[in-house]
């Protein structure tokens, strides 16, 4: 008989450590509370450096599963501790014994309504990084106009702020904003975009590139300088005050769209199920990796493995490889060596 | 009654006889000095007061009210209210009481001001009369009232939760003296005065011990000894009085003709804020109050320990302590004596120098008023409006919705209300600031000013002067849309906690406003602690070097307070406290203003109007 694994959320993470648990011999059952695989990966247009459409890859790894145990909108009531393993319950009333569970739970986007300065559901050309994508994506967005003059981005809303509650870099928003302005250049050529930004985090292959390319091909206009304040005229255009910090001058700009690049933040609901089963918690609210060079997919207790943004903010590679190791780990754990 | 010792002195009055004098000419000293201190204006607006019948009246009615009766702790705790004006009041009937006997019975004596207080002493009783009994049942009854509430105050010491309080200051070294002094006074009166029960007479307390001590110590021998014992503590605890927190008895009576006369503290260190700094008892109600005490390292910022390193001097702490607070006013709402801790607080902070001064003198108020002018009726958003637009729309919604002719002023840009630098100290700055806004809005020609943030309300309502133009905070005035019949609005079962922001609140006196313009369209439910007591949203521009760690468990316990109606969601009205509710509620937080727009319609008439 295959053994059980099981796989706490249906995003890539998840997909991608039942493809390899599935090549292994295992069985991995994945447990999703949406009613779709994906998780925000699926939500997704395209993705840098390549640019390769999103929906391949989800599309890709849903194939590669089909052989995999899939619950859609289940959630977990319960987790219970065995002398060597789980007994894992769902909503549907399922009970899975186990003796390895992947936690990959992924991340929730920072809620842009919480920084009421930049006027997120009240102001109606406001919209975030994740509803950019669904609009690229063919989604219908009344708050993006159809001939936008000026289109502004504004870098780490929710992250690097401690005001918002979280200190840490959601590390993929800056190349994300690079890579929305030259797709909404190249939808809009006659309008001007302008990037807010505190500094610019390009650490990945090929990332500058695209940095370079945004200013020297597209006149993308990056501005030192955090927006202060989000205002409306009487035409219902956006006012945007913000310093720009290189020239030491308070600007105002008039803009058509603001896209607020909503950080990567710990979902407290998992936090607060990982205590139950005494899983450490990092002072981020992530969930606590074992150690953070050479254990970032095992955590504190035996039998139960990480994989992707549960335990920090990561890009799609990162997750995709995280989870091919968790997959070995735990078929290594499950040997017993 | 007879004089017992025909001299009319004892040795043994000499310690209290030192203590006595020396603590007056201490208060004499004291209340020269201040007045010196004063600045000229305010010392003869202060002697003026003093006679003026109308404050007069109203200064003998507050120091029996709060010196003597404590009514503002019964208000809090009975059995502390009880504890305290027990003491106090006991305690002056007795000196009272005691004069009385020595004018009735030995008026030859009223020149020895040590007559009254050891009185039994000196005295034979040689026949009784029922004046005398009535005077001695009285004397016995306030000495044993005061005994209960010397035993109150020990079971206080090891069990301060029975009398409604969390925590209580650490006593100094002197107020541990001056406590364990006047905790011996009273046993050792009694002691005294029944140890010469069967000479001087006594009542239903002192002639029984006598009695009982007569069984078993036989002869007259201990009375000396007690009352030197009794003389000796009174003289120790008028000597450490000036140097403990016991020195509130005398200041307060002092604060109170002080704050009736309308002063208001104008240096850091002198004057009207030594008086207050000498008023603060040390009771320590205001650290369960302080919101900053859920962090454990901010206990002792709370205003009782400002005021201690004030008298000690220490700068360090002193700075700390001023800088650290939110001033948002609890304190001195849940003082018994009313010591202005947030005033002393900004003007400490006045003290300091700083080396960049900003400069507005290139700021045109006139020319930027006039670009938004126009309108009877001006809307002043204020800084944190603009930070947190849904209100400013939610307002200027309304407005038209009521078809008023009004200006956003300060949409495009205006000027601070200059609170900021104010609660800062930087009072020169702030001033500056304040009378180029006062340009710009008479420029307007606005004749209503609206003002949705109670920060700026607070700066427009205490230092601004615009004296033709009615300066009003959006909920007074919607309210009186909607009684005009202007704004119609409709009744949701929606259940909202209200909570008082600090400056509408305790800084405006809005309290009931905002409920009833509330109650109007949703229904309310309380929090636990509300009104004057409401809990600071830990988001105050008062604090200059709270952390956003304290900031944020501050936050956490005044939602818990709120949560603790079972509301749906929570109302306020500042957009300071909504930023920072919204940023770790659990439901949602809106603005009045907001709340009011989604229930309001305008009225058919208006339309035709416009």
């Amino acid at each position: 008989m295959k053994e059980n694994v099981v796989i706490i959320g249906g995003g890539i993470a998840g997909m991608e450590a039942a493809r390899q648990l599935l090549l292994l011999g295992y069985t991995p059952i994945i447990v999703e509370k949406k009613d779709h695989l994906g998780g925000h990966v699926a939500r997704w247009h395209k993705l840098f450096p390549d640019m390769a459409p999103a929906g391949d890859l989800v599309r890709r790894l849903s194939e590669a599963i089909s052989e995999a145990n899939i619950f859609l909108e289940t959630r977990i009531t319960s987790i219970n501790r065995l002398s060597n393993g789980y007994v894992v319950m769902l909503s549907n009333g399922v009970s899975i014994p186990c003796r390895a569970v992947l936690g990959a739970s992924g991340f929730r986007l920072f809620d842009a309504s919480k920084k009421e300065e930049y006027g997120y559901g009240v102001y109606n050309h406001v919209i975030t990084n994740s509803d950019l994508e669904a609009w690229f994506n063919g989604a219908e967005d009344p708050r993006i106009v159809a001939d936008p003059k000026a289109v502004g981005f504004v870098h780490c809303v929710g992250s690097r702020d401690l005001k918002a509650g979280n200190s840490q870099c959601s590390k993929v928003c800056c190349m994300t904003a690079v890579k929305q302005a030259i797709e909404l250049k190249e939808r809009f050529p006659d309008a001007r975009i302008y990037c807010f930004y505190m500094d610019l985090r390009l650490f990945g292959k090929k990332y500058e590139d695209f940095y370079i390319n945004a200013q020297q091909e597209y006149g993308i206009q990056f501005i030192r300088g955090r927006v202060s304040e989000v205002g409306e005229t009487a035409e219902e255009r956006l006012q945007v005050k913000a310093e720009d910090t290189l020239s030491g001058k308070p600007l105002k700009v008039q803009l058509d769209l603001l896209v607020l690049m909503s950080g990567m933040v710990c979902n407290p609901e998992v936090a607060e199920f990982a205590r139950t089963i005494r899983l450490d918690v990092d002072s981020d609210g992530f969930l606590k990796s074992l150690d953070n060079v050479g254990g970032i997919n095992r955590s504190n207790q035996p039998g139960f493995f990480y994989a992707g943004a549960c335990t920090g903010t990561k890009t799609v590679p990162e997750t995709l490889a995280e989870a091919r190791a968790a997959a070995l780990d735990i078929h290594r754990y499950l040997l017993g060596k | 009654m007879i004089d017992r010792i025909p001299s009319g002195f004892h040795p043994f009055v000499l310690p209290f006889l030192a203590g006595m004098i020396f603590v007056l000419s201490y208060c004499v000293y004291g209340i020269i000095k201040i007045l010196v201190q004063l600045p000229g204006e305010d010392r003869r607006r202060f002697y003026l007061s003093l006679v003026t019948p109308k404050t007069v009246l109203k200064n003998i009615r507050d120091i029996f009210c709060d010196c003597l009766f404590h009514v503002k702790l019964w208000k809090r705790n009975r059995l502390l209210g009880y504890m305290h004006s027990s003491i106090a009041f006991g305690w002056f009937m007795l000196i009272v009481l005691g004069h009385v006997e020595v004018i009735l019975f030995l008026p030859h004596r009223i020149r020895l001001f040590y007559y009254p207080i050891f009185f039994n002493y000196f005295v034979a009783e040689t026949d009784s009369t029922i004046q005398g009994s009535l005077l001695f049942f009285l004397m016995d009854f306030f000495l044993l009232v005061v005994l209960s509430g010397i035993v109150l105050a020990m079971v206080k010491r090891v069990r301060s939760r029975l009398f409604g309080m969390r925590r209580t200051a650490r006593p100094s070294l002197t107020n541990q003296i001056g406590l364990y002094c006047l905790w011996a006074i009273f046993p050792l009166r009694l002691l005294a005065e029944s140890f010469t029960a069967h000479i001087s007479g006594g009542s239903f307390l002192t002639v029984p011990a006598n009695w009982v001590f007569r069984q078993f110590l036989g002869n007259d021998l201990n009375m000396l000894p007690t009352w030197w014992a009794y003389s000796i503590v009174l003289g120790v605890f008028m000597v450490v009085l000036p140097f403990s927190r016991y020195m509130h008895i005398p200041a307060e009576m002092m604060l109170i003709p002080m704050r009736n006369a309308g002063l208001k503290i104008r240096n850091a260190r002198k004057g009207f804020a030594r008086v207050q700094v000498y008023s603060c008892p040390n009771c320590g109600v205001c650290i369960d109050a302080c919101p900053m005490s859920v962090n454990k390292a901010n206990i002792k910022d709370c205003t009782v320990y400002l005021t201690r390193q004030l008298r000690r001097g220490n700068e360090r702490r002193i700075t700390e302590i001023s800088d650290k607070c939110l001033l948002c006013g609890k304190c001195q709402a849940v003082c018994q004596v009313g010591v202005d801790g947030p005033g002393i607080r900004i003007l400490n902070r006045a003290e300091r120098n700083y080396a960049l001064k900003p400069d507005y003198s290139s700021i045109d108020g006139t020319a930027i008023g006039r670009a938004s002018a126009g309108g009877r009726v001006a809307y002043y958003g204020g800084c944190m409006t603009q930070l947190v637009p849904s209100i400013g729309r939610s307002v200027t919604s309304l407005l038209e919705k009521a078809g008023i002719d009004y200006r956003w002023i300060d949409r495009d840009g205006g000027i601070c209300c200059g609170r900021p630098m104010w609660t800062a100290g930087r009072l020169k700055e702030a001033e500056e600031i304040v009378r180029k806004n006062e340009e710009l809005i008479r420029a307007t020609g606005a004749v209503t000013l609206v003002v949705s943030c109670p920060i700026c309300y607070r700066m427009f309502r205490e230092s601004y002067h615009l004296p033709d133009i009615e300066v009003v905070h959006y909920v007074p005035y919607i309210q009186a849309l909607i009684a005009e019949g202007k704004l119609q609005v409709e009744h949701d079962d929606i259940c909202y906690a209200y909570h008082d922001p600090c400056e509408l609140g305790r800084g405006c006196q809005l309290y009931e406003e905002p409920r009833q313009l509330l109650s109007q369209v949703v229904r309310l439910s309380e929090a636990e602690k509300n009104r004057a007591e409401s809990v600071c949203c830990g988001g105050s521009l008062g604090s200059l070097s709270l952390s956003f760690a304290q900031r944020e468990n501050m936050t956490r316990a005044a939602l818990e307070n709120l949560y603790h109606s079972k509301a749906d969601a929570i109302a306020t009205a500042c957009p300071l406290c909504q930023a920072t509710f919204s940023r770790y509620a659990d439901r949602p937080v809106r603005d009045i203003a907001e709340i009011v727009d989604l229930h309001a319609k305008a009225n058919k008439q208006n339309k035709q109007a416009i």
